[in-house]
């Protein structure tokens, strides 16, 4: 951007009140759409959702949802003294810490490689090939990694066998079974940062490259003073956006280990989906709505920070 | 736009009025049933069905449509991984179909909703069910619907490896294991027995233990699991592990490929498994399994039954068309026939007698069993039961907990979920 | 990248394709599994390459399943996700981005709120609310609650945000509204983000399972995962049709990346900022 703000912007038209109200108004014109969609579908079943975990109710209450006793934080209470929801808790908080950074990192270097200048029709067989494991199914990834990690016959362990290390039954054993899905998870993911990070390289200027090469900078110096600023918007997305799916992370732990061996890789999200499986709406309401609150702080906290410097 | 405007806004205070809460009623009035005549009916009527039932029931009803002029029968195959879903949200938002089929441990839940229509006195005669098929939409001397079709646990295992041990299906637990050991030690089978401990399906394989050993798991209207009873079957569940009779490291998806390679020799499961060891166990292997029943344990031999039901809403449009489907399809030759269509196993005991089922030799295994089953209490509450259960027994069969200690943590957190009626 | 030598071009061709084998594996394997007969996809340890290649599979998943309907379904439903939500999003975005008004911060706090909201907390009052609407069993009931996302608001916002101002205040200080500044310099600008904006939508959309499942009521309103589920059976999964089903879920996605290649790369125009 240095080089773009160096030239002096052109003088803010002086500014009329009428102009303000206007462009006030203007505001939430464009943002209208999105503004009704949100009050009508999701605020007030959002509330709904919080207002039901100050209740018992269950599934067999859905014909008459009023009929329910008012049970104040009791739902609250007991979650606190539950441990497959406190393993839970901590499995998340294991999970959001390490496939962040590893998804972010593996979709930056897939982006910047990809963007470093190979021929056309290569990159776009490249860019294809990296988003591929972001589109498959997950039946398809949940089978063949379940056959990569078997134990014995699996293409893991043969590799290790190799190096003469006798591997781990991957996925049934409670110290693996989460790094496990870690890994698979960082793998699944990493596609869609690439995609929208390579979006964001195309908007960098060529001309601030130049500059920079003409300043002297080396590749390394180059991609710490021109590429890595001028992502941080886009960075900052997808580190929300990410940490906001993470917390959330549910569909792998289901196929692949159910949330076991032990509650191993049981997940908060996991959890609160057996809650409303087996019809115990107000507790699933009471631990949704916990993780509801620590989503949304955690992403106003990133926001918070990504702005500042 | 402006009246769906207004639609929105009033659904949405609706909804969110749900949020009061306004205390549950009390007393629950027995429902009383109303008798329903099926002969005239006319009319359309829309059915909902799971998986391979519903694929197949849509061309199957042409035989009561042709019996009923008059009468259209739409049906909507759904998936399995939705149905539950589909279903509760449908009576949440007052848009049921006429029938639903439901799974067999679902209609406590579901009667409890008030939204299925007890079953009209004048349909069927309940003594021409399996006992234990009717048990399942029985809550509490009302029935909620009819059972279809059902399904039951038997043992399966390796002929050969049978014959290379020298031994014979056992009739009794002690047999059980020697069984077991043989197959191991002299059959080839080095892992031993299949039996579930991951998340799934472990505590069908239990409950039937605890039957076996004279125990109950509700008595009084609560959940009774800590009894002497419960204790010694689930020493019968964890001795197998314990003597490495059965692995606790089978990798997820490995069976039933490890019983086709004969790396374990027995295991226990539904007839459903009789199609897929077929399939997947290529040409030839149909010669190398049997069937046999439950062995007797202490008391009795009983096994688990389950399967589906069909269960009529309050809202249907149709109500005499939507028991006059559930009649024709519980009458025997239909029944029968039905087996031959999908390998679903009659609830109806004179289908049996039908010529499709009398000749197969495995089957009769199961029609056997059949006659000795039970089903869990109809209990809105039994699935969260069930998952405190498989969490229970994935410890005990780890080695982290001990037969009575797993009794009392189960007792314990199926007491404060309660029975939920 | 001026000064890209030979040998570095050989390293990043080599570690680019080391990684493509690790990333496409699984792909590739449930592609060519759909040409296996069943009984080779279930053999353990599996085959990689086919031994007997067989169309048998979707021969059997077409012969099962309407999957004409499904696919055109799918199709309708998406196309309308990703017009709505390009123009919604980047519409939403440009104001959360550039414009200022009263409350922004409050309303921006909105996208964040419903990106955090657990999908299956708020499912059943929707349906609830579709149902009253009268909108059970139609396009617009399954279409309704994503007409905007907030990924997409939130993704157009960042990029909008990277935009010079200068463009805008050149363009304000020339007479024109906001709407036309939006839709004649801002949108432009946007081809690499509205391309994976589109993407994005359409691959949430065609994947979307639980929502279309619950609101479609009869099978002719059926999506294709909502179809191809009802082959996944109670006990005893055929993962013939499964693989035969994820390939055919796959393959448009696939399609519209290719076709939207040309899109992704298009460098922003700057000469023009002078």
């Amino acid at each position: 951007m240095a080089v773009l703000t160096r030239q002096a912007p052109p003088a803010p038209a002086p500014v009329k009140v009428r102009g303000v109200l206007r462009r006030s108004g203007l505001g939430w014109v464009f943002i209208a759409p999105f503004v009704v969609l949100f009050a009508v579908f999701y605020l007030g079943p959002l509330l709904v959702g919080i207002g039901m975990s100050f209740t018992d109710l269950r599934s067999t209450d859905v014909a008459d949802p009023l009929a329910v006793d008012v049970v104040g934080v009791e739902n609250y209470l007991r979650l606190m003294n539950d441990g497959a929801m406190h393993r839970a808790a901590l499995n998340t908080v294991v999970f959001v810490l390490t496939a962040l950074p590893l998804t972010i990192g593996l979709g930056l270097a897939a982006a910047v490689l990809l963007n470093s200048g190979i021929a056309r029709l290569p990159a776009a067989f490249f860019r294809l090939g990296y988003y591929l494991p972001n589109v498959t199914s997950i039946i398809g990834v949940a089978v063949a990694w379940k056959f990569l990690l078997e134990p014995e016959a699996g293409l893991v362990n043969r590799l290790l066998a190799l190096v003469g290390v006798d591997g781990p039954n991957w996925l049934d054993d409670e110290a693996t079974a989460l790094p496990s899905i870690i890994v698979m998870t960082a793998w699944r993911s990493f596609g869609f940062d690439m995609v929208v990070l390579l979006a964001a390289l195309q908007t960098i200027p060529k001309e601030l490259y130049e500059a920079a090469a003409v300043d002297g900078a080396g590749r390394w110096a180059r991609f710490h003073a021109v590429t890595l600023p001028s992502l941080r918007p886009v960075l900052l997305f997808c580190t929300v956006y990410s940490s906001v799916g993470f917390m959330q992370f549910l569909e792998e732990p289901l196929v692949m280990t159910r949330g076991g061996p032990l509650n191993a890789t049981l997940s908060a999200s996991l959890a609160i989906f057996g809650q409303f499986g087996v019809g115990n709406y107000g507790y699933a309401g009471a631990a949704s709505t916990v993780l509801f609150t620590v989503i949304v702080a955690l992403a106003v906290l990133q926001l918070r920070l990504g702005r500042r410097r | 736009m402006t009246t769906t405007t207004r639609r929105a806004a009033a659904g949405a205070l609706a909804i969110a009025m749900l949020a009061a809460g306004c205390g549950r009623g009390t007393g629950t009035a027995q429902e009383r049933a109303r008798d329903v005549t099926t002969a005239n009916a006319t009319g359309e009527v829309t059915v909902w069905a799971m998986g391979e039932e519903g694929k197949a029931l849509g061309a199957f009803v042409k035989g009561f449509e042709s019996a009923h002029p008059g009468v259209k029968v739409n049906v909507t195959a759904i998936g399995w991984d939705v149905a539950h879903d589909k279903i509760t949200s449908a009576i949440a938002g007052g848009a049921t179909p006429d029938v639903s089929m439901i799974g067999s441990t679902w209609s406590g839940e579901l009667a409890k909703t008030g939204a299925l229509e007890p079953t009209p006195g004048n349909l069927v005669d309940k003594a021409a069910f399996f006992p234990g098929a009717w048990q399942t939409v029985d809550i509490n001397g009302t029935a909620y619907g009819v059972p279809w079709y059902v399904e039951t646990r038997v043992l399966y295992y390796r002929t050969d490896q049978a014959r290379r041990a020298g031994v014979q299906p056992p009739r009794t637990w002690e047999e059980f294991t020697a069984f077991v050991r043989a197959l191991k030690d002299k059959g080839g089978a080095r892992r031993g027995f299949n039996q579930s401990y991951q998340l799934g399906a472990s505590w069908q394989e239990v409950l039937p233990l605890i039957w076996q050993a004279g125990g109950e798991i509700v008595k009084d209207g609560k959940y009774t699991f800590d009894t002497p009873e419960a204790v010694t079957a689930l020493k019968q569940y964890a001795s197998l592990f314990q003597q490495k009779l059965a692995p606790t490291d089978t990798p997820a998806n490995a069976f039933p490929q490890t019983f086709i390679k004969g790396e374990v020799g027995a295991f226990y499961s539904g007839p459903w498994m009789i199609g897929v060891l077929n399939d997947d166990g290529g040409p030839g292997f149909a010669g190398k399994f049997g069937v046999a029943p439950y062995p007797k344990g202490p008391v009795s031999a009983t096994s688990f039954v389950g399967g589906a039901d069909l269960a009529v809403f309050k809202k249907a449009k149709n109500r005499d068309a939507a028991w006059a489907l559930i009649k024709w399809l519980s009458e025997p030759k239909v029944q029968a026939q039905w087996y031959t269509t999908v390998k679903a196993l009659p609830a109806v005991q004179a289908a049996w007698q039908e010529p499709e089922l009398k000749a197969d030799e495995q089957l009769a295994v199961f029609g056997e069993q059949l006659k000795d089953a039970r089903t869990p209490p109809p209990f809105p509450t039994w699935e969260q039961v069930a998952r405190v259960l498989e969490a229970e027994l994935e410890k005990l069969a780890r080695g982290r907990s001990t037969p009575e200690r797993t009794a009392k943590a189960i007792q314990a957190q199926a007491d404060t979920i309660g029975t939920g009626l | 990248m001026t000064r890209t030598t030979r040998r570095q071009r050989l390293v990043v061709h080599l570690g680019l394709s080391l990684g493509l084998v690790l990333v496409a594996g699984p792909f590739l394997w449930t592609a060519l599994s759909s040409l296996k007969p069943e009984r080779e996809i279930r053999r353990d340890p599996p085959t990689f390459w086919p031994e007997t290649w067989t169309l048998g599979n979707f021969a059997e998943l077409f012969g099962r399943v309407d999957l004409g309907t499904a696919f055109a379904n799918s199709m309708i439903i998406a196309l309308v996700l990703v017009a709505t939500n390009l123009l919604f999003c980047s519409m939403t975005g440009y104001a959360f981005a550039k414009l200022s008004f009263r409350g922004k911060n409050l309303a921006f706090g909105l996208v964040l709120v419903q990106l955090a909201i657990p999908a299956i907390v708020v499912m059943m009052p929707q349906f609830v609310l579709i149902a009253r609407l009268g909108m059970v069993n139609t396009f617009i009931g399954i279409i309704l609650p994503t007409l905007v996302t907030p990924l997409g608001v939130f993704m157009m916002r960042q990029f909008i945000a990277d935009l010079p101002d200068e463009l805008i205040d050149a363009a304000r200080v020339d007479g024109a509204r906001e709407f036309r500044v939006f839709f004649t310099i801002i949108l432009p600008l946007c081809g690499p983000a509205l391309a994976t904006l589109g993407l994005i939508t359409f691959l949430g959309s065609w994947n979307n399972f639980l929502w279309p499942a619950v609101v479609a009521q009869s099978e002719d309103m059926y999506t294709l995962p909502v179809a191809l589920n009802i082959l996944n059976g109670n006990e005893g999964t055929h993962y013939n049709l499964l693989v035969a089903g994820s390939v055919v879920v796959i393959a448009p996605i696939l399609f519209l990346f290719v076709f939207l290649q040309r899109f992704f790369i298009q460098g922003i125009a700057t000469t023009g900022l002078k």
